[in-house]
């Protein structure tokens, strides 16, 4: 008898400290399309599924530390080719069954499935080769080799058994819109809200009820709508609306560290683009302090800058990033053109020529990115024909991004993207002759030696040293042109309180938020 | 014979385009360069067969409702869902706007709008649906915030909508002064004139022999409203059959599309019988013998 | 009626837009921000954008954009309608049936969904207005043939030629000058015109609607803006509360679309039965 009364005033308690909470209404870059972990593609699916689920481990949003809310304790075994991870008890998924270590391993065997057609799966596979239970909690997490820090490659959300037939996950599944986590949030996706309603948890207490997450339409609305206090926030303010944010008593900015950096990715494979002379004057050309500043609107004296520009494929303040290798933030053209007259290219009429026949470059943008920073493609075209090359411009869909120019099957000369770190800051995908994202199939020897020794690398100095050579040599072979690094933007009524934005995920923190008034 | 068969060859030949755009639906969600499972997936989604062999099973599930799920708009949610809610949303919002474009017809017929109004129904007319569909959208969002996919923002955006339909692109307009002009014309007619002077109403006259070049004016005008219908759901976020087809078409959601074309095909099919019919009846009302005619001799 | 006066507005008009196509920069100009959403008096002559760039870049892009594929998708429904109301004359049951049968396919299909599987279709190099507007005119031939085959019937239809052949008149005559000339002329030309008026507000439509949707343009290349993109830009002056002042933009929009209405117009006055 007691021990139900107990039970019913933990309830009680815990539906008190949910009820007294209120909702939070805010603007996303567009609706998530799948809540499933397995499906994530854009940021907005990664950040609303930070709030249904938990990631076997995730990086504190200040300290970075590498934490987890479901992990009792942890072991490494077989020599560094498996860890034994205890799970906690009393934590529990939204259906109200509990966490086990059954869960851990069938979100491993899904992983593994070649059934389940999972580019997020597909980036475990390459080092985990599955998972036993040993208990009720733990479980052992096998890899095909030793890795000398696991923890940071576990931050893979966990999916519960019980809402599955099978391993092999397909995307239309109604979970994808209707997910059971052991989040401190319950989320539901309608045609054009998501809505997460708050669920008590052991290791979650959300001050929240509720959280609603509609796509933003026209920016200038958008942001009317927050300053009259329609909504509560704006998880992604383009530029040009964030002076007027910024002017409000009633809104705060907050910085929304994506880990990502911006570039001009190269075509070395093809026509003068193969010789590095030309890449050296094409980063020559581009005078990034007048991109930054008509694009981003960030002058070159401004302090505290969300946009600071690179060299290499970091950012600046990543440990891995080679301070020694110096940015161009303007253009010199003079340069440009002797190195471009050394690489055999002649100037005939003001335009460049190969061979006798004009240079005519193709560049492509992904089309999202011009939200962020409007009319970059158009400057970049209007700098590269200032230095006498003919331009074609177009945009990139997402899916002809994902399917063709990730694939390396696109015939770009030129593209403008933008790339985003997960938990691990890791490059060798884009930068090796084999790497599935290297989109225009770089292949350097050199690169390819320096990826192994980091691959190799068992201590942190080990890796950062040779990352240190990587930025040296990229900056040298210019597959890409780096151009910055930049913070994005969120906006907030003041009335939210506690609103720690964490890197990359968002809302990791989200116990800690809560509104007032 | 038309009406009864479109539903079943709109669908198909929908599924030969569809079936042409570049990449399919399983590589959209797991290239199959990057990641495996792609097979697995087409073979699930009846695409490891050809355009053939998917519409055919698609068209046998479609007999007992069963769309299966949304694969890339709206993941995961039942097409049927879907559809139950575009529906009705899709009807009201074309009925609306098909009123007011009646409204202007019949005001013109009539004589209720005066030449001089020509040229603001003109200008009227210029203004493209998009325009006033974005000043709507921004007009709902700011007033109603947060709350505009309430159900009283959800109306208000209907309303908007059919208002947006029947009065831009030059709806209204045409519907206006091309029905006045197609009596004008009649009008001249020497029967008109003959009729006038037995003491006879000219649109008692002239109705039976415009009103098949009337209703088949409608009817085209209902079917491009219909087509405008998709810009309109989708600036002002209307959950339609417009947006879900258009929606659908872009990220490749095939049961989507087919499910949506099928049902606006069934709507063209009902516009058909009902011209149909009218047409008969004005046929018969045609062979019907004058009263108050005798013949002397 | 005096066709003269109309046949020259609209010839004024068509060479006006052809005009503007002709001038339009290839790429726009640098972004000045000193000059953003400045008005017609301070930059001459439609005034520039949020980004100080003149406006007349934007019209004279859009003009390139919808010119002449809106006037060729008008003479293809035009076309489309003179071969409806000639088969009515014909007189054959099978023939009508079988226009029937195309006519209500066609107009059953959603026009949307087809157009932008043919805008998806199209390589990214040959992106332009052209295929999209042939395909509307396509879609949007049934109307005209069914309106010109109504037309065609009044006449009397295959009695209607019977009897002009009757009275001496070669075929080619009686189909040329009689049908089409003194009586489907109006209707096939008000038709084309109004199609002409379509694919133009068609281009808008796409063009916004890839800005929306995060995708390169259905119509034309990205390194050229639309009427759509003045419009974008204009409507917020539309709403007070936001305090946003393109009003130019929009009106500038609205002038160029007024331009193709009256050119719709007259076309179709210079073509009346007299």
């Amino acid at each position: 008898m007691s021990f139900k009364h107990a039970i019913r005033a933990m309830t009680g308690l815990a539906m008190a400290v949910v009820g007294t909470g209120a909702t939070l209404a805010y603007f996303e870059e567009s609706i998530p399309m799948s809540l499933n972990p397995l499906f994530a593609k854009t940021m907005a699916d990664h950040r609303a599924q930070e709030l249904v689920f938990d990631r076997l481990w995730f990086n504190d949003a200040i300290t970075n530390e590498l934490r987890s809310r479901v992990v009792q304790k942890y072991q490494i075994a077989e020599a560094g080719r498996a860890v034994e991870v205890t799970l906690k008890t009393g934590v529990r998924w939204h259906n109200g069954q509990a966490l086990t270590s059954k869960d851990l391993c069938f979100t491993v065997k899904a992983m593994l499935d070649e059934g389940t057609p999972s580019p997020v799966a597909d980036h475990y596979r390459e080092f985990i080769v599955g998972c036993d239970t040993r208990g009720p909690q733990t479980a052992m997490i096998r890899f095909n080799r030793v890795l000398p820090k696991p923890r940071e490659r576990l931050g893979f959300p966990i999916l519960p058994a019980s809402e599955f037939t099978s391993t092999a996950i397909s995307p239309d599944l109604q979970f994808s819109a209707r997910p059971i986590g052991t989040g401190a949030f319950n989320g539901k996706r309608g045609l054009r809200m998501v809505t997460f309603d708050a669920f008590a948890n052991t290791h979650h207490t959300p001050q929240i009820v509720q959280m609603q997450l509609q796509e933003g339409g026209d920016p200038l609305v958008q942001t009317k709508t927050l300053i009259n206090n329609n909504v509560q926030g704006i998880v992604v303010v383009p530029p040009p609306q964030r002076p007027d944010l910024s002017a409000s008593d009633d809104v705060s900015m907050k910085s929304y560290d994506l880990r990502s950096w911006w570039y001009v990715s190269v075509n070395s494979n093809r026509g003068a683009l193969k010789d590095n002379r030309v890449r050296q004057a094409l980063n020559m050309v581009l005078n990034r302090n007048e991109l930054r500043q008509y694009s981003i609107g960030v002058k070159p004296n401004d302090k505290n800058s969300p946009c600071e520009f690179i060299s290499g494929p970091f950012i600046p303040a990543s440990p891995y990033y080679n301070v020694e290798v110096p940015v161009l933030p303007t253009a010199n053209l003079a340069k440009a053109d002797s190195l471009l007259k050394q690489a055999g290219l002649e100037k005939l009429g003001g335009r460049w020529h190969s061979g006798g026949q004009p240079i005519t470059l193709r560049v492509g943008m992904l089309a999202s990115l011009d939200h962020e920073a409007p009319d970059l493609l158009s400057q970049v075209a209007n700098q590269l024909g200032a230095a006498g090359f003919d331009r074609l411009t177009s945009k990139i869909s997402a899916d002809e991004w994902d399917n063709t120019v990730m694939a390396g099957g696109s015939d770009f000369d030129l593209v403008i993207g933008k790339w985003s770190f997960g938990l691990v800051e890791e490059v060798n995908e884009l930068f090796h002759s084999k790497g599935r994202q290297n989109m225009f199939r770089f292949a350097n020897a050199e690169v390819d030696q320096i990826l192994q020794e980091y691959e190799d690398a068992v201590t942190d100095t080990e890796q950062r040293d040779a990352y240190h050579k990587l930025h040296t040599v990229l900056n040298r072979e210019l597959p890409y042109l780096f151009l910055w690094k930049l913070d994005t933007k969120s906006a907030w009524r003041t009335e939210v309180r506690g609103n720690i934005v964490a890197p990359y995920y968002y809302f990791t923190e989200i116990d800690s938020w809560s509104v007032e008034g | 014979m038309a009406a009864c068969l479109l539903p079943f060859i709109v669908p198909a030949v929908i599924t030969g385009f569809i079936w042409s755009l570049p990449g399919d639906p399983a590589s959209l969600i797991c290239p199959p360069n990057i990641c495996g499972g792609t097979a697995a997936l087409a073979e699930r989604w009846n695409l490891d067969g050809g355009p053939m062999q998917f519409f055919l099973g698609w068209m046998a599930d479609a007999t007992t409702l069963e769309f299966g799920n949304s694969w890339r708009l709206h993941q995961g949610l039942p097409v049927l869902e879907l559809l139950k809610e575009a529906i009705p949303t899709t009807v009201s919002l074309i009925s609306v706007a098909t009123l007011v474009i009646m409204a202007g017809a019949v005001m013109a017929t009539r004589g209720w709008l005066p030449r001089r109004l020509d040229p603001v129904l003109r200008f009227v007319g210029l203004v493209p649906a998009l325009v006033l569909a974005l000043a709507g959208a921004a007009a709902i969002e700011l007033t109603f915030g947060f709350g505009s996919f309430s159900e009283s923002g959800k109306l208000a955006r209907l309303l908007i909508g059919a208002a947006v339909l029947g009065v831009a692109d030059g709806a209204f307009t045409g519907a206006a002064l091309g029905t006045r002009t197609t009596f004008e014309t009649e009008n001249q007619s020497r029967y008109v004139g003959i009729a006038v002077l037995r003491g006879e109403q000219p649109l008692a006259n002239t109705w039976p022999n415009v009103a098949p070049s009337v209703i088949g004016q409608m009817r085209a005008r209902i079917i491009h409203l219909l087509s405008g219908a998709v810009v309109v759901e989708v600036v002002l976020r209307i959950d339609g059959l417009g947006d879900l087809l258009w929606g659908g078409t872009l990220r490749q959601d095939f049961g989507v599309v087919l499910a949506a074309a099928t049902l606006f095909a069934s709507v063209s099919a009902v516009l058909l019988v009902i011209q149909a019919v009218l047409e008969t009846l004005v046929a018969l009302h045609v062979r019907k013998a004058p009263s108050g005619v005798r013949v002397s001799g | 009626m005096n066709r003269r006066v109309p046949l020259v507005v609209a010839g004024a008009c068509f060479a006006a837009l052809l005009g503007a196509a002709f001038v339009a920069p290839e790429h726009l100009g640098n972004i000045r921000p000193d000059l953003a959403l400045k008005g017609p008096l301070d930059v001459f002559p439609f005034g520039t954008d949020t980004r100080g760039r003149s406006l007349w870049d934007y019209a004279a892009q859009g003009a390139s954009v919808v010119a002449i594929p809106a006037f060729s998708a008008g003479i293809i429904v035009a076309i489309f309608g003179i071969v409806g109301g000639l088969l009515r004359c014909v007189g054959s049951e099978r023939v009508n049936a079988m226009i029937q049968w195309f006519s209500e396919i066609v107009g059953a299909l959603p026009r949307m969904v087809v157009i932008l599987v043919v805008a998806l279709l199209l390589p990214r190099d040959q992106r332009s207005l052209f295929p999209l507007a042939w395909t509307w005119a396509i879609l949007a031939a049934p109307g005209a043939m069914d309106e010109a085959a109504s037309v065609a019937e009044r006449l009397g239809g295959s009695r209607f030629v019977e009897a002009l052949r009757a009275h001496g008149y070669s075929a080619s005559r009686i189909f040329l000058v009689h049908v089409v000339g003194f009586n489907l002329r109006p209707v096939v030309v008000r038709q084309g015109a109004e199609t002409m008026m379509h694919v133009v507000f068609l281009e808008i439509a796409l063009s916004y609607l890839a800005l929306a949707e995060n995708q390169p343009s259905f119509t034309h290349a990205d390194s050229l803006k639309s009427w759509a993109d003045l419009l974008k830009l204009g409507y917020p002056s539309l709403i007070p509360s936001l305090d946003y002042h393109s009003g130019h933009a929009l009106l500038l929009a609205l002038g160029l679309l007024g331009l193709v209405a009256v050119m719709s117009i007259a076309i179709g006055r210079s073509a009346r039965a007299r």
